[in-house]
């Protein structure tokens, strides 16, 4: 408190942020991060300005380049950004859009009728935030260009040529000051222009990597819309019926454009989209959707005998089971709840959606009684099944207030009760289990031990998977429930840790546990409350100093270092070859240990990867190893 | 608490990455070195450790048994750093005549039975190399095969072994790896090697005239192939469906009463539960006419006896039961 005394809180110490600077200052608040993710965004706020102009109809091609030298272009060919005086700012529009936060055509100003955009500040975003940025616009003939260094103009606008064509060309090179990482990545890149291909029917969408090593190109087209995107999704799956029912449909401003299809599998994938933007929370159209085709279906159901007068109605998690489909609404002005667009707002479309997809589908129904039939077949096991999984999971209760203590009892608790301190590790096999346990620092670190291999959950009905015991002991041990139920507040650890051998089978084990968390508490995996151990991979023992080694690079640079005369090299094969005290030093003290945590960025190639991997279908999970044999890591038996 | 916990190394991870990377060594492992036979040798990793190991030992068919955990603990210290129980299972396998054409290991012992029956721990059971295997590990020695470090580095491990007569065709082999699996039917030593031969005469020999040298799969358990189409089409395309279907004949008994022993059933049915399912059909009604059902084998060989009610025609009921 003393220092402080000299630290006078003033008038002065008040800092006001001007344009760009602000957006350097505090880059999190404009793009949500500064790593990868963040870098990838400025790239989105670009095609995004461009698709906003495709859904205008303006602009039917738009090139995405990674360029040699790590910079990145997009080009498109719209109207280009004006190129003329502004009125008040009395510099061109394109250098305004530029250097001016909430500069846009798409406050309703008519230039724009919908768009992704709302505030204005998506292009000077990307400007604040480069090193150097240059923009080409093609327009009443001529050809303008213009080039900025840390968001301020170079010169002015000028113009270098002539062109009977139209478009916008921006190339950027991402501030390394600002980022964590330069480096784009091609296939983050090529999922999320994949996504707004299939969003955008009719647009041409090419993305081109041009650095050297690792040259590749994609183009996406879909003339079918977000039907192929179902298509696209359901591709690892067995569909239950032959193509996607696509509903197009408006009223007056507000565009519905649905495809839904169901498989024989027991997810529910449904995306939901508001003017291109993906809504991971969902929101007023999602609710919709979900009332229309809850109705649909029970109306069909009874209509035609499927259920009888006594029994109940299918519920909504019933007549969700296996669905897989694409809600993209566009509107002017929406409303979202949150900063980040994940869920929308606005109350209208609830209604839109609603009246557009029930009107629709039930004509479909009726009009496909065939299709219809095995839907709703497919709705009612679903609603048995999950009578059996209540009735399973009712017996679990109630076992286990019979048995006092209703923790499972291979779990070796910890003292510490509050759950931010705790941590579980999830051991494979008893014998590792033991060093664990002993090698525990037991006020806040709990072991449970997994026999053999878990139950693949992608490949299993609810109501058997609850069945299962090692499953059933996860879930009573981390205390937040399942599925619907799983509430995070009682969680009762919050660092979930997987510790597996460091073996093929590990990686096996690994894979299995990460398809239950996302299948059953994805909340978890969302929250970044899943972590993976770092064993160490090899010992070095050499006069009597032990070096532990996390991969085959440090060993040789271990190696390099102290000699390899006379080094004892050990390959840690399980964790049950270490002893209780290495195993503490290595991989469970919270000082020294190495931990990655499983983050998500995608939901939909995370849906993906699990139905590929994990799921029925044998040719996708072929396909998949055949292509990526050649990048394994470490085979050996 | 008093762990800074700032001090750890935590690094991001996306979620899909880490299910591809782990996924594919997962898979490739398993495709590569565990559940699919190498096509020179026609053994699994496993199977050539364990048959290596036995070489070492030294013990060849003239010596006297060796009890199996001695084997097995060979294996498993030396060459194959997982369960012993898989070990085990996989050297009771190459001593049963019913699943391998030609077994590879004499065993002395309960070693399993076509009911299902597991072969007796392996403390009791003992076992040496058969005259055949010798042939798989002929001139081993003599620097013939590669050889590769073992697990821990301490000693070397054929990577295949000479193998000195087509044993994959012979023995055939399944396994389901990740995404890819095979099931490759034994044949006949003699018809094999003959086809080799003339292959080697004549490289451009077709898919034809070697199937009238080799005709189709011979099973250990005998059994009669349903068509020959199949058999065809998994020779020309590597994809085919075999049908078999048990070796019957029909007695007739007084009173106009018959009834059907089976003598041979098809490769790898379990023989017990061959026998639960044809009572589940009967006393399911799916089945009609049969009064008794006896599993009546015993060191003659396999006899089913499945009488039939008086005044039924045995064929009729052989025809619903197949």
């Amino acid at each position: 408190m003393e220092n402080n005394k000299n630290n006078s809180y003033d008038a002065s110490q008040i800092e006001v942020l001007e344009g760009l600077e602000a957006v350097r200052k505090r880059p999190g608040m404009y793009i949500g991060s500064t790593d990868v993710r963040g870098l990838h965004h400025l790239v989105y706020e670009l095609v995004d300005n461009s698709i906003d102009e495709a859904m205008q109809g303006f602009c039917d091609t738009i090139h995405v380049t990674i360029n040699p030298d790590g910079t990145l272009t997009v080009t498109d060919n719209g109207r280009g950004i004006p190129t003329d005086m502004h009125p008040k700012e009395h510099r061109p529009a394109v250098e305004v859009c530029m250097t001016v936060l909430h500069a846009g055509g798409k406050f309703g100003g008519g230039g724009y009728k919908v768009s992704g955009g709302l505030h204005g500040v998506g292009m000077s975003v990307v400007n604040a935030l480069a090193s150097w940025l240059e923009v080409t616009v093609r327009q009443r003939g001529k050809v303008f260009f213009q080039r900025y260094e840390i968001g301020k103009p170079c010169f002015d606008l000028k113009v270098i040529g002539e062109s009977e064509e139209t478009g916008t060309s921006i190339t950027f090179m991402p501030s390394p000051d600002i980022f964590e990482t330069l480096d784009f990545d091609f296939n983050t890149l090529k999922t999320r222009l994949r996504e707004m291909a299939f969003l955008n029917s009719g647009v041409h969408i090419i993305l081109q990597d041009k650095r050297e090593g690792r040259e590749a190109k994609r183009d996406f087209h879909y003339e079918g819309g977000v039907s192929h995107f179902v298509e696209y999704l359901n591709r690892s799956k067995t569909p239950l019926t032959e193509k996607p029912i696509h509903i197009v449909a408006r009223k007056d401003d507000t565009e519905v454009e649905v495809a839904l299809q169901y498989t024989d599998g027991y997810n529910e994938a449904v995306y939901a989209f508001t003017n291109n933007i993906a809504n991971p929370e969902g929101g007023t159209h999602v609710a919709g959707f979900r009332s229309a085709i809850t109705r649909c279906i029970n109306n069909y159901a009874r209509a035609h005998g499927m259920l009888k007068e006594k029994d109940e109605n299918l519920q909504g998690d019933d007549v969700r089971e296996g669905l897989t489909a694409i809600i993209s609404v566009r509107l002017p002005d929406p409303q979202f709840e949150g900063q980040t667009k994940a869920k929308l707002g606005t109350s209208s479309v609830r209604t839109v959606v609603d009246n557009m997809v029930s009107d629709r589908l039930s004509t479909y129904m009726e009009e496909n009684p065939q299709d219809a039939r095995l839907m709703v077949g497919k709705c009612i096991s679903a609603s048995q099944a999950r009578e059996a999984a209540r009735k399973a999971r009712e017996q679990t209760r109630r076992k286990s207030a019979l048995e006092s203590a209703a923790l499972p009892g291979k779990l070796s608790d910890c003292s510490e009760k509050d759950p931010s301190l705790c941590e579980i590790y999830l051991v494979e096999g008893d014998s590792a289990g033991g060093s664990a346990k002993m090698g525990r620092d037991r006020r806040f670190q709990a072991i449970l031990p997994l026999r053999g291999k878990i139950l693949n959950v992608e490949k299993t009905r609810l109501d058997r998977a609850l069945g299962n015991e090692e499953i059933r002991s996860m879930i009573t041990a981390f205390g937040c429930g399942a599925h619907e139920q799983c509430d995070l507040s009682k969680l009762r650890y919050h660092r979930i840790v997987c510790m597996t051998d460091a073996d093929v089978d590990g990686s096996h084990i690994r894979i299995l546990l990460l398809t239950f968390f996302y299948r059953f508490m994805r909340p978890l995996v969302e929250q970044g409350h899943v972590y993976i151990a770092q064993p160490p991979l090899y010992k070095v023992a050499k006069k009597g100093r032990d070096t532990y080694c996390y991969s085959d690079e440090e060993l040789a640079a271990v190696l390099d270092e102290v000699g390899r005369e006379g080094a004892n090299v050990q390959r840690y094969k399980g964790l049950g070859e270490m002893n209780a005290e290495q195993l503490w030093e290595t991989t469970m003290n919270p000082e020294t240990r190495i931990m990655l945590r499983v983050s998500m960025q995608d939901a939909i190639a995370a849906d993906e990867i699990f139905s590929t991997l994990m799921g029925d279908a044998v040719d996708p999970r072929r396909e998949f190893i055949e292509e990526n044999a050649k990048l394994v890591a470490n085979l050996d038996v | 608490m008093q762990y800074n916990l700032d001090k750890q190394t935590i690094k991001p991870i996306n979620l899909e990455d880490e299910m591809k990377k782990s996924f594919i060594s997962y898979a490739m492992a398993t495709i590569i070195s565990r559940a699919l036979p190498d096509v020179r040798d026609g053994l699994k990793p496993v199977h050539r450790r364990i048959l290596y190991s036995m070489h070492e030992l030294g013990v060849t068919p003239d010596k006297p048994y060796r009890k199996s955990v001695r084997v097995v603990g060979d294996v498993l210290g030396k060459y194959h750093p997982h369960g012993d129980s898989a070990v085990y299972d996989a050297m009771v396998r190459m001593a049963q005549p019913f699943s391998l054409r030609y077994m590879l290991i004499d065993g002395h012992g309960n070693f399993g039975s076509v009911d299902g029956d597991g072969a007796a721990a392996m403390r009791y059971t003992e076992a040496r190399m058969s005259p055949i295997a010798l042939e798989m590990l002929r001139d081993i020695d003599k620097n013939t095969v590669d050889m590769g470090p073992n697990f821990d580095e301490t000693t070397m491990q054929p990577l295949v072994l000479p193998a000195r007569f087509p044993a994959l065709l012979v023995n055939g082999s399944n396994g389901i790896a990740v995404g890819m699996a095979t099931n490759i039917p034994p044949h006949n030593m003699r018809e094999v090697v003959d086809g080799v031969l003339a292959q080697m005469d004549n490289p451009d020999i077709t898919v034809e005239e070697l199937m009238s040298i080799i005709p189709g799969p011979d099973f250990p358990t005998g059994a009669m192939v349903m068509g020959r189409a199949g058999i065809s089409q998994a020779y020309r395309t590597g994809k085919g469906r075999i049908i078999m279907r048990a070796k019957t004949s029909i007695e007739e008994l007084p009173h106009n009463k018959h009834r059907i022993i089976v003598t041979e059933i098809p490769y790898q049915v379990n023989k017990s539960t061959l026998v639960k399912k044809i009572a589940d059909l009967v006393q399911q009604k799916r089945v009609e006419g049969i009064d008794e059902l006896r599993d009546e084998s015993g060191r003659d060989g396999m006899r089913i006896v499945i009488g039939c009610k008086q005044d039924v025609n045995p064929e009729v009921v052989l025809n619903t039961l197949y």
